[in-house]
């Protein structure tokens, strides 16, 4: 018997510890900065608990039934806390507000809990025994809390479904309290009936989470998140695990900080190596200035121009002490030009020549980014190369997006490029596929910069070298009024992903 | 204290409530029917203080009339004025802009003209859409082209096939096929006036004979009577069957399109207006054409203009209350309403990505086409929507007083509620709707159109008063109303 209560002290209490860590999670995701929420998150709640306590003492008469209903109300509020809040984000601008009402209500009512068990029980047990007892259980629950949070919840159920589980956890608590202490309780059918309600209400949001989730939880990632921000064009979320950051727009991976460097060498230097007398080099996307890295390695280039659509994301890659020394403060420096404007459109309206241009653009997920990799822009990008200049295009992998990166490469073609496909691996990433394009013929290059981590000069021509799973199949080419590369680019990862 | 506590508690609510409604500007834009009754209503109009001497004188500045000027200039002929009543010129084709995109009014697309369609290719090599025989992608209609709003969701295409049957497909198919025996006819071209000729498909209504040939699938119904409402601005039971079947079986392009700008036609009645811009006055209403002696005498304000040839690209209902013993004109004009939205927001998207066109399924109206459709930008999170309304539903007159009566606030309401079922948070993303009233919009192919005497005989051109509106063919669409411009101007040439 009294080890069943004490289960329950611990059952209770790791259900209020993943509404709190629920709440911070979530106030962390969606506004960022998450010392700042965690803090006063856990502030605010260890105040309400107190208030709870305070308040405890205004509660005489009938206990087990006004704790029942405190589970109950506890299951319901932090039930459905997380799904309130992802709506809240979504639909209102009060998230702050709520957020923080959750957090209070939350924590009276926890904090109502303990004393009142306590109470309770304070006639089956000796006070000394019980306070211990209880308080064990209780930091026991937190510590299991704790633990499955990060592990096992939030990577399985998504942060929807883990507070309604916890919800119908308490929900559970007061129906089996119906029966532990059915001898101190008078009516106990309608408790009974009004805990079943409460039961089948959260089963029921446990079963309508999908929608939430997919409206919400695109945005969760297995990491720590460092940084996270929605920008006027995307979400930039930095995450951190051991020595490896991450950056994400928009949900995609863009790169790992343990081995971008292994994409952005054969990124820019088997082109620009080529060229020894390029002077004039173009970044279209990139604003992480990680490719503008590498291009600095090369003393000639006397200017490059960096065109990104999102101003805080070139901001950060300046200002931010890590990422400004991941590119090694490329981004400020005195050869290099920010601009920030969309990419098309920019060079619709520009009249420069260049001699090396890097095209480093989102893959194409959607019809919108498409534009980027249709014939109309690369003829454009031909007209803005000089005479011997050379142009690289991030291509999507040529493994797991084969149709795609055979499209990207016959784009070019038909946009009157010559095109010489090659790839590499990329741990983070897979194999990865870039498309050198030119107006006149290409030579790999005899010589690179000294102080590459991944490639050497005679690692170069190989690179143009593709294993049978990933040779040319058919494709046709991506043009502004027929953007078959889309739909083969979701046939592709589909494939793979089912 | 009490105060900023109460304050402090208002903007935590004011924090809490649902992101609300806010308040819409707009209006209704000058359609033009008030100068227009001027005419109906025979109103006096300013005495003559000019009388100018001019081989020849294009009464409408619409396509027809600016294909004639088109025509006229490249033949290296020089004197003659094109009059038009509007402040701009354009008629079906206007246009506007803001501060967000050019958008259109009216007419918004040319479907890629055929190998046949040579005076439509002719004008597209000289504005640089076709060169060396390859379409400007830029000005192609992107990916994706068209989606509809059907049982709840997005779909790419205005087909309603997502949750048709095997028979419903299967009629699809046979529809299909059944427009392509049409096709190899070589009856239904475009020009019209190429292939046509006495049809017995012409004295039935394309419902009835969707219904004669066992088409029941309700989808394919819903299909076909968009495409009446959308080109012809009428019900399929309002139209000509063989109306109906031209719209299916007279296109072959040579390339998927169709052509688009962000200002719709617009673009081309811009570009010839670039280069025509000398002969073009604006503002100048024709409100009298006479005979005089072997001439026609174009009254249009203070100034006369004694001409040897009139091309009347104006709309043919107008012929009768401006030519003096012209009898009066019976063909019937669809009402219709379009409006532009301004959107300092998109409203949030689930399902297929936006399209061009955007059809709501089961509306009554015609959906909406997003005017930075054709923008190259990547990240677009303003626009203007052009709203499509074609009266269709009841009789034309009926809806024109329709028109006339309803405010502003009513055709706003429509609008919205209409947009709501697809877009639930379209009211907060608005804050302008401007609404243009069409009452003479485009004329309708009804049943008989095709055989009717009088259209032949105002089409015939065989006097000085040349008739050239895109009305002559029965259905009003650019290629009608540039082939009609041009052979107009041909006519006219040949007489002077
Ligand atoms: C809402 C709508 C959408 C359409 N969409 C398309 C489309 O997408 N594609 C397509 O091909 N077609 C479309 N059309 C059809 C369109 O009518 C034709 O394409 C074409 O623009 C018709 O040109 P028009 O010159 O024959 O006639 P109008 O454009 O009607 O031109 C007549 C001109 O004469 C002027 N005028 C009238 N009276 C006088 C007078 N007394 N004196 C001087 N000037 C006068 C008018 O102001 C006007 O400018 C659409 C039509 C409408 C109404």
């Amino acid at each position: 018997m009294t080890i069943v209560l004490f289960v329950s002290v611990a059952l209770i209490a790791a259900c209020g510890l993943i509404y709190e860590l629920v709440a911070g999670t979530l106030a962390s995701y969606l506004l960022g900065d998450s010392v700042f929420q965690f803090s006063t998150v856990i502030g605010s709640y260890l105040f309400a608990m107190g208030v709870g306590s305070y308040l405890s003492r205004f509660v005489t008469r009938g206990l087990v039934a006004r704790f029942i209903s405190i589970e109950l109300m506890v299951g319901l509020v932090g039930g459905f806390s997380s799904a309130a809040l992802f709506l809240a984000f979504a639909y209102t601008q009060g998230f702050r507000l709520i957020l923080y009402a959750i957090v209070v209500a939350i924590g009276i009512l926890v904090g109502l809990e303990i004393p009142l068990l306590m109470r309770i029980l304070k006639n089956r047990l000796e006070f000394r025994e019980l306070v211990a007892h209880v308080l064990t259980f209780d930091y026991l629950g937190a510590l299991a809390a704790s633990l499955l949070f990060p592990i096992l919840l939030v990577p399985k159920l998504g942060m929807v479904r883990s507070a309604l589980l916890f919800g119908i956890i308490n929900a559970g608590v007061a129906l089996w309290s119906t029966y532990l202490f059915r001898d101190q309780l008078g009516a106990r059918g309608l408790l009974r009936i009004t805990c079943a309600c409460v039961l089948v209400m959260l089963g029921a949001g446990m079963a309508g989470a999908e929608w939430i989730s997919q409206a919400a939880d695109a945005n969760l990632y297995a990491d720590e998140v460092i940084f996270a921000r929605d920008t006027r064009y995307q979400r930039i979320v930095l995450t951190k695990w051991k020595d490896d950051v991450r950056l994400f727009l928009s949900s995609h991976l863009q790169f790992s900080s343990r081995d971008e460097y292994r994409y952005h060498e054969a990124l820019v230097h088997p082109g620009l190596a080529a060229l020894p007398g390029a002077r004039r080099v173009l970044v279209l996307g990139g604003g992480d200035g990680l490719a503008v890295r590498e291009i600095l390695k090369y003393p000639d280039v006397g200017s490059v121009t960096l065109v990104d659509l999102d101003p805080e994301m070139t901001k950060l890659f300046s200002t931010h002490p890590y990422l400004a020394t991941l590119n090694a403060h490329s981004l400020t420096n005195a050869r290099v030009h920010v601009i920030n404007a969309d990419a098309f459109a920019w060079l619709q309206q520009n009249t420069d020549f260049f001699d090396f241009v890097v095209v480093d653009f989102p893959d194409p997920t959607n019809y919108s980014l498409g534009k980027l990799y249709t014939t109309a822009f690369y003829r454009l990008l031909g007209k803005h190369l000089s005479a011997q200049g050379l142009a690289v295009v991030q291509s999507t992998s040529p493994l797991f997006a084969r149709q795609s990166y055979w499209c990207i490469v016959e784009t070019l073609k038909q946009a009157g490029l010559k095109t010489y496909p090659y790839h590499l691996y990329v741990p983070s990433f897979g194999e990865w596929g870039f498309v050198l394009a030119a107006m006149s013929p290409y030579e790999p290059p005899v010589r690179l910069p000294g102080g590459l981590r991944y490639l050497a000069a005679p690692d170069v021509p190989p690179l143009f070298q593709f294993p049978a799973d990933m040779l040319p199949v058919d494709a046709e080419p991506n043009r502004l009024n027929d953007q078959v590369l889309v739909r083969y680019y979701e046939h592709d990862w589909r494939e793979i992903t089912h | 204290m009490s105060s900023t506590r109460r304050q402090f508690l208002s903007a935590a609510l004011v924090g809490l409530t649902p992101k609300t409604d806010r308040s819409i500007a707009g209006g209704f834009i000058d359609d033009g029917h008030q100068i227009g009754h001027q005419l109906r209503d025979r109103a006096p109009f300013a005495p003559v203080k000019q009388v100018m001497r001019i081989p020849i004188v294009i009464v409408g500045g619409g396509i027809a009339g600016l294909s004639a000027a088109w025509r006229l200039d490249k033949r290296g002929f020089r004197d003659f004025v094109l009059l038009e009543m509007e402040e701009r010129a354009g008629g079906n084709a206007r246009w506007g802009e803001n501060e967000i995109s050019p958008f259109p009014w009216a007419a918004h697309y040319v479907p890629v003209p055929g190998k046949k369609a040579e005076l439509v290719r002719e004008l597209f090599e000289d504005l640089g859409v076709l060169r060396a025989g390859v379409w400007e992608e830029r000005y192609l209609c992107f990916s994706p082209q068209e989606r509809l709003y059907v049982h709840g969701r997005w779909q790419e295409g205005i087909e309603p096939l997502t949750e048709a049957t095997t028979g419903d497909r299967e009629e699809f198919a046979r529809f299909a096929a059944r427009a392509n025996e049409f096709r190899s006819t070589g009856q239904f071209t475009i020009p019209m006036e190429l292939g046509a000729k006495p049809s017995t498909l012409d004295n039935l209504s394309m419902d009835d004979w969707l219904k004669q040939e066992h088409f029941t699938s309700r989808y394919l119904h819903w299909y076909v009577n968009y495409a009446c409402r959308d080109d012809y601005g009428a019900l399929a039971r309002d139209t000509s069957a063989w109306a109906g079947i031209h719209y299916f079986a007279s296109r072959e392009p040579d390339e998927k399109g169709p052509l688009t700008w962000p200002e719709g036609n617009g673009w081309i009645a811009r570009r010839l207006l670039e280069k025509l811009a000398r002969y073009v006055r604006t503002g100048n209403m024709v409100h009298r054409i006479a005979p005089e002696g072997r001439k026609l005498r174009v009254s249009a304000g203070e100034t006369d203009y004694i001409a040897d040839g009139v091309i009347f690209a104006a709309p043919s209902f107008l012929a009768p209350y401006v030519c003096e013993g012209a009898p009066p004109v019976r063909f019937v004009y669809s009402p219709w309403l379009t409006a532009n939205l301004t959107l300092d927001r998109l409203p949030a998207e689930r399902g297929f990505e936006t399209a061009w066109d955007n059809v709501i399924y089961d509306s009554p109206a015609l959906g909406y086409v997003v005017a930075t459709h054709q923008s190259l930008r990547t990240h677009i999170d303003r626009s203007v929507w052009t709203f499509y309304w074609s009266l269709a539903e009841g009789s034309p007159a009926d809806n024109r007083r329709l028109l006339l009566e309803k405010d502003w606030s009513h055709w706003k309401e429509a609008i919205l509620g209409d947009l709501e079922r697809a877009h639930p948070d379209i009211r907060q993303c608005v804050s302008r709707i401007d609404v243009l009233r069409l009452g003479h919009a485009m004329a309708r192919p009804v049943v008989g159109f095709l055989g009717s005497d009088q259209r032949r005989r105002l089409a015939d051109n065989s006097g000085r008063l040349i008739f050239a509106n895109s009305d002559l063919s029965g259905f009003s669409i650019f290629e009608e109303a540039q082939y009609r411009g041009v052979k107009a101007a041909e006519r006219a040439l040949g007489r002077c």
